[in-house]
């Protein structure tokens, strides 16, 4: 069997980029409506974390968190292993489901597709032209433009990459954001990842929030000094010093507190907030998702 | 840049987890307690370096610093390198969940070679090193792009297109990240040049220590 081959007028060609700027231009629009909500808010003080807020009482959050992430994470996977379009488009519903049960706040769920749009985008754009044709493929051959098929089924591909992509991050808002950090990095180290991991992305967590403030300080203090950015030699030597100065300074800082922290007894170790307690429903729960996986993976391989 | 969840094979993405977690064992046992302020200090770079964007031509490009983190910790950066993305997926909303293995393998890899180059031949005059930083630098961001389409690749001929473009996007970032690390590691040779890492494996055995009157190193957190 040969692909199919249609020939079409190059006036159609005209035609074909507009889905890419539709998904482009809602990409653009997300990050402005984004962008206009966190002005509207005010500037922040960056040197302090976000507090998180009390995460909503839902399923996600009453889910003893061991549970949640290995079961989670085993789903995620099980969703990364898909095939076919539309076994991937009912993993996307069941998160876009599983986000309605956590009561995810909105632009969370939305910052996590943002994150994927430009690699994602990538993907749709160059996969159509570059996906070998195989015999039953549908390919559209412009006129004029006979070495540039472009392939449905790299169409596909592409789309089916990107629903999964979207399906696992959005899931990963209720597996991550139902719960207080403290707890996730609990589970976590329950689960046998060594504890100093733990300590340190808890010490990470403060230190990025002071090297953000700082950047910034440094950078203002660049700007009113006459600094504009370009690509030339000098302006990347400041760039370079700047990362330096920022090294050296969180350095330093960081060395500080942790000699404070060492000072208050602190010996690698915080203390654990909550009790973790494992209830049979967290285990049917746990079980009831995991074959909710088994099915979607029978489903796309023979269904 | 992040490979995504769900591009890669399921059996590529389940074994780079476990190579990722090897290295992670390794590369913490390599980390003293001393050496733990700056681990989170480069984790928190790495993440804040991503926000940096510089012009480049009509677009922009931002800086990945493996290499650089490499010429800081040795052997330790892979530890720093995988907690970076961890933190970016637990709050920052970006980076994946199952590709989690495979983006810690994309950049720390190239970070631990950087390192171990850099460690190797940094000798003590501060132009060789600012140099062999710049070496570092683009190597590490080469490497890393190198890594991402040998990963692409896996997935079959379909992605073979898409792993040459990833390359070629890279193309700015090799030479602009060369550049930035050329001068920031002769920034830091003068200003602080404890802060560079001096040798790659710091673990001596307890024997060791023994033998030269030492006690032995203290347990770790």
């Amino acid at each position: 069997m040969t692909p199919v081959v249609h020939q079409l007028p190059t006036a159609y060609l005209l035609l074909l980029p507009l889905p890419f700027l539709l998904f482009f231009g809602l990409l653009e629009a997300l990050r402005r409506w984004l962008r206009r909500g966190r002005a509207r808010q005010g500037e922040r003080d960056w040197s302090l974390p976000a507090l998180e807020s009390e995460p909503h009482d839902s399923l996600f959050s009453r889910w003893d968190v061991r549970c949640k992430l290995l079961s989670l994470l085993i789903y995620a996977f099980m969703i990364a292993a898909l095939q076919q379009l539309s076994s991937a488009l009912l993993a996307l519903l069941i998160s876009v489901l599983a986000l309605l049960l956590a009561r995810t706040p909105l632009h969370r769920a939305l910052m996590r597709f943002l994150a994927l749009g430009g690699f994602m985008g990538m993907f749709l754009v160059v996969m159509p032209f570059s996906a070998p044709a195989h015999p039953g493929d549908t390919l559209l051959v412009f006129h004029g433009l006979e070495s540039f098929p472009f392939n449905l089924r790299g169409l596909e591909l592409a789309a089916t990459l990107l629903t999964k992509g979207v399906a696992i991050a959005l899931l990963s808002e209720p597996l991550l954001g139902s719960a207080p950090l403290p707890v996730t990095l609990q589970g976590l180290s329950r689960l046998g990842v060594p504890a100093m991991g733990g300590q340190l992305v808890l010490l990470c967590h403060r230190y990025s929030h002071v090297f953000h403030a700082e950047a910034r300080r440094l950078a203002t203090g660049m700007q009113v000094r006459g600094f504009r950015q370009s690509t030339s030699l000098p302006a990347l030597r400041a760039m370079a010093n700047f990362l330096g100065m920022l090294l050296v300074r969180s350095f330093e800082r960081t060395e500080r507190v942790m000699d404070a922290m060492r000072a208050r007894g602190y010996q690698g170790r915080f203390p654990e907030t909550v009790e973790l307690k494992m209830r049979p429903g967290d285990l049917l729960l746990s079980i009831l998702w995991l074959i909710l996986g088994i099915g979607l993976l029978l489903a796309d391989r023979w269904g | 840049m992040h490979i995504a969840d769900g591009v890669l094979p399921t059996a590529v993405a389940v074994g780079s987890y476990l190579v990722s977690a090897g290295l992670l064992t390794w590369s913490a046992r390599q980390t003293e307690e001393e050496e733990l302020p700056k681990v989170a200090v480069v984790s928190a770079a790495f993440f804040v370096a991503s926000l940096i964007h510089l012009p480049f031509g009509p677009t922009s490009v931002h800086l990945l610093i493996p290499g650089l983190a490499g010429a800081l910790l040795g052997a330790s950066a892979f530890l720093a390198i995988a907690l970076g993305l961890l933190l970016q997926s637990l709050l920052f909303q970006f980076g994946g969940l199952t590709a989690l293995g495979a983006n810690a393998l994309m950049m720390g890899v190239p970070a631990l070679f950087c390192g171990w180059l850099f460690a190797r031949f940094r000798g003590q005059a501060s132009s060789r090193q600012a140099l062999l930083g710049g070496v570092a630098g683009a190597l590490g961001t080469g490497l890393a792009a190198l890594l991402l389409a040998l990963l692409l690749v896996t997935g079959g001929e379909d992605f073979f297109g898409v792993a040459k473009i990833a390359l070629a996007a890279h193309l700015p970032v090799f030479i602009i990240e060369g550049v930035v690390s050329f001068f920031t590691i002769g920034f830091l040779a003068k200003v602080k040049p404890e802060i560079l890492n001096q040798s790659f494996c710091r673990v001596r055995r307890p024997q060791d220590a023994v033998k030269e009157g030492n006690q032995p190193r203290k347990p770790r957190l």
